[in-house]
């Protein structure tokens, strides 16, 4: 009953947010270029990427649309590999001094000293690497055998840096879900701070893969494993909110899922269509930084984000959950959005049945 | 203001933390602004130009920077309660030859400008 209240409250929390809509975070895809050719990316980006990187004035004159910033407002550059980018430490420098903070995603393949103190000084302050297994099965994942070795170094130097908020994410599979254990000790002996655990969706190269993709008992296992870890207290580690996980919310993160996209969660994709999360189908574009004002139209469209009834159908439709869950992330709905394309809660129920 | 209070109190009923500083699925952590900029000019004592190719860095930090044509330099550092920012001449006589120098800042709030007057040898 008392979790009963805290969900109710959660709730018109939630509707309070989506009314005010305050933009606090804002990607931008700065390149689609990559140095690596993972197995699961969901972009499908390649070394040969032919897509021209966003020029920054570009994406500059977007960010000058936003005339007042929230107080905890950031750009967080993502890609492709956007340490590929030679001005990197460029835009980095130019995004403080049009007024906003910004952070990095990367693979760590090209994150050595020497990058890292350049982007100290461009003023990166937050940042998050990936690290998907020990060094076997991260560089089969990774398609390539230096990556581990490059993105090791990477988590030493990041974690050295007291400036930093940083963040390893792991994008768990059939290879590596054995090795969590190991992984974790790993971090903790690196000093890492905190620990982000993904599932893989079956979009771009991964779907061709079963596997990268957890089988039903496995994701119970997963989620098992975090909440146990979670108790110990020795990472912050917890489940991405990529999802609703019903019985085990608030035994594997901190907060109950909230899908914040297009509610906070803003994004000026490589072509300049404005979006929430970059790994949202590109059929959810609100518009493009080439025609429109970034946030004129974030104050007035982004309506398919921010009132979610239309997911109620197919899976959803009579899921005793729906009103909390409101159709779990909405990077779970692709092509012609009949029904969702992964229901964590329902792999939950199955992995509970057997 | 009014409507900050409002989402403290809907969200503090829920009795969960993180509410305000979240993380998007496949974004960073947030970064809580603990840094300061500091930036300025190396000039010569004698002949009142800039001086390129001085490393300047702070105490006890890898973080270091040369100075360029200018002899102009700028970077984020961390917070803290004091820096000893060193200036020195480390590429022989390349530009010159400069007696290093330290300088030491206290109650610095956001952003700190620097004239560095080095004295050659």
């Amino acid at each position: 009953m008392f979790l009963g209240l805290r969900k109710k409250s959660f709730q018109r929390f939630k509707k309070f947010e989506t009314k005010i809509h305050e933009l606090n975070y804002l990607f931008w895809e700065c390149t689609l270029r990559c140095n690596l050719s993972c197995l699961h990316c969901g972009s499908d980006c390649s070394k040969d990427n032919s897509t021209e990187d966003m020029p920054l004035a570009d994406f500059l004159s977007a960010l000058d649309t936003i005339k007042s910033k929230s107080d905890n407002f950031t750009v967080v550059i993502t890609g492709g590999e956007p340490l590929i980018r030679k001005d990197i430490e460029l835009c980095g420098r130019e995004i403080r001094k049009h007024g906003a903070r910004w952070s990095l995603v990367s693979n760590g393949y090209l994150y050595d000293q020497q990058k890292h103190i350049s982007l100290l000084n461009a003023g990166l302050g937050a940042l998050t690497l990936s690290l998907d297994g020990l060094e076997e099965t991260h560089n089969w994942l990774r398609n390539t055998n230096r990556s581990f070795s490059k993105v090791d170094t990477a988590i030493s130097l990041a974690a050295s840096s007291s400036r930093l908020n940083f963040d390893v994410v792991t994008c768990v599979n059939r290879r590596n879900i054995h090795e969590l254990s190991s992984i974790y000790n790993y971090l903790i002996g690196k000093g890492v701070k905190a620990w982000r655990l993904f599932t893989i969706v079956p979009i771009g190269r991964a779907k061709n893969i079963p596997e990268l993709l957890l089988t039903d008992f496995q994701f119970k296992e997963l989620l098992d494993f975090i909440s146990l870890k979670r108790k110990q207290n020795s990472i912050d580690l917890k489940f991405s909110c990529e999802g609703y996980v019903g019985p085990y919310e608030l035994k594997v993160r901190d907060s109950f899922f909230f899908c914040r996209a297009g509610i906070n969660i803003g994004s000026i994709l490589i072509d300049g269509s404005i979006s929430a999360c970059p790994n949202i189908d590109r059929a959810f574009s609100q518009g493009n930084i080439y025609k429109d004002n970034f946030y004129e139209l974030w104050e007035s469209r982004f309506q398919p984000f921010r009132d979610r009834s239309w997911t109620k159908k197919g899976k959803c439709e009579s899921c005793s959950d729906y009103w909390f869950c409101q159709g779990n992330g909405l990077h779970n709905w692709h092509n012609n959005k009949k029904n969702v394309l992964i229901c964590h809660h329902e792999r939950i129920q199955k992995a509970l049945e057997c | 203001m009014k409507q900050n209070w409002r989402r403290k109190l809907l969200g503090g009923l829920s009795l969960t933390s993180a509410l305000f500083i979240f993380q998007a699925c496949y974004g960073t952590p947030h970064d809580f602004g603990l840094d300061i900029f500091i930036e300025g000019q190396v000039k010569s004592e004698k002949t009142d130009k800039p001086v390129k190719g001085i490393k300047v860095s702070v105490s006890d930090k890898m973080q270091f920077e040369y100075t360029n044509e200018e002899g102009k330099f700028s970077f984020y550092t961390e917070t803290a309660d004091s820096y000893k920012i060193i200036f020195e001449d480390i590429d022989s006589n390349q530009n010159g030859i400069f007696v290093g120098k330290d300088t030491l800042l206290t109650n610095i709030n956001k952003t700190v400008y620097l004239d560095i007057v080095l004295e050659e040898k």
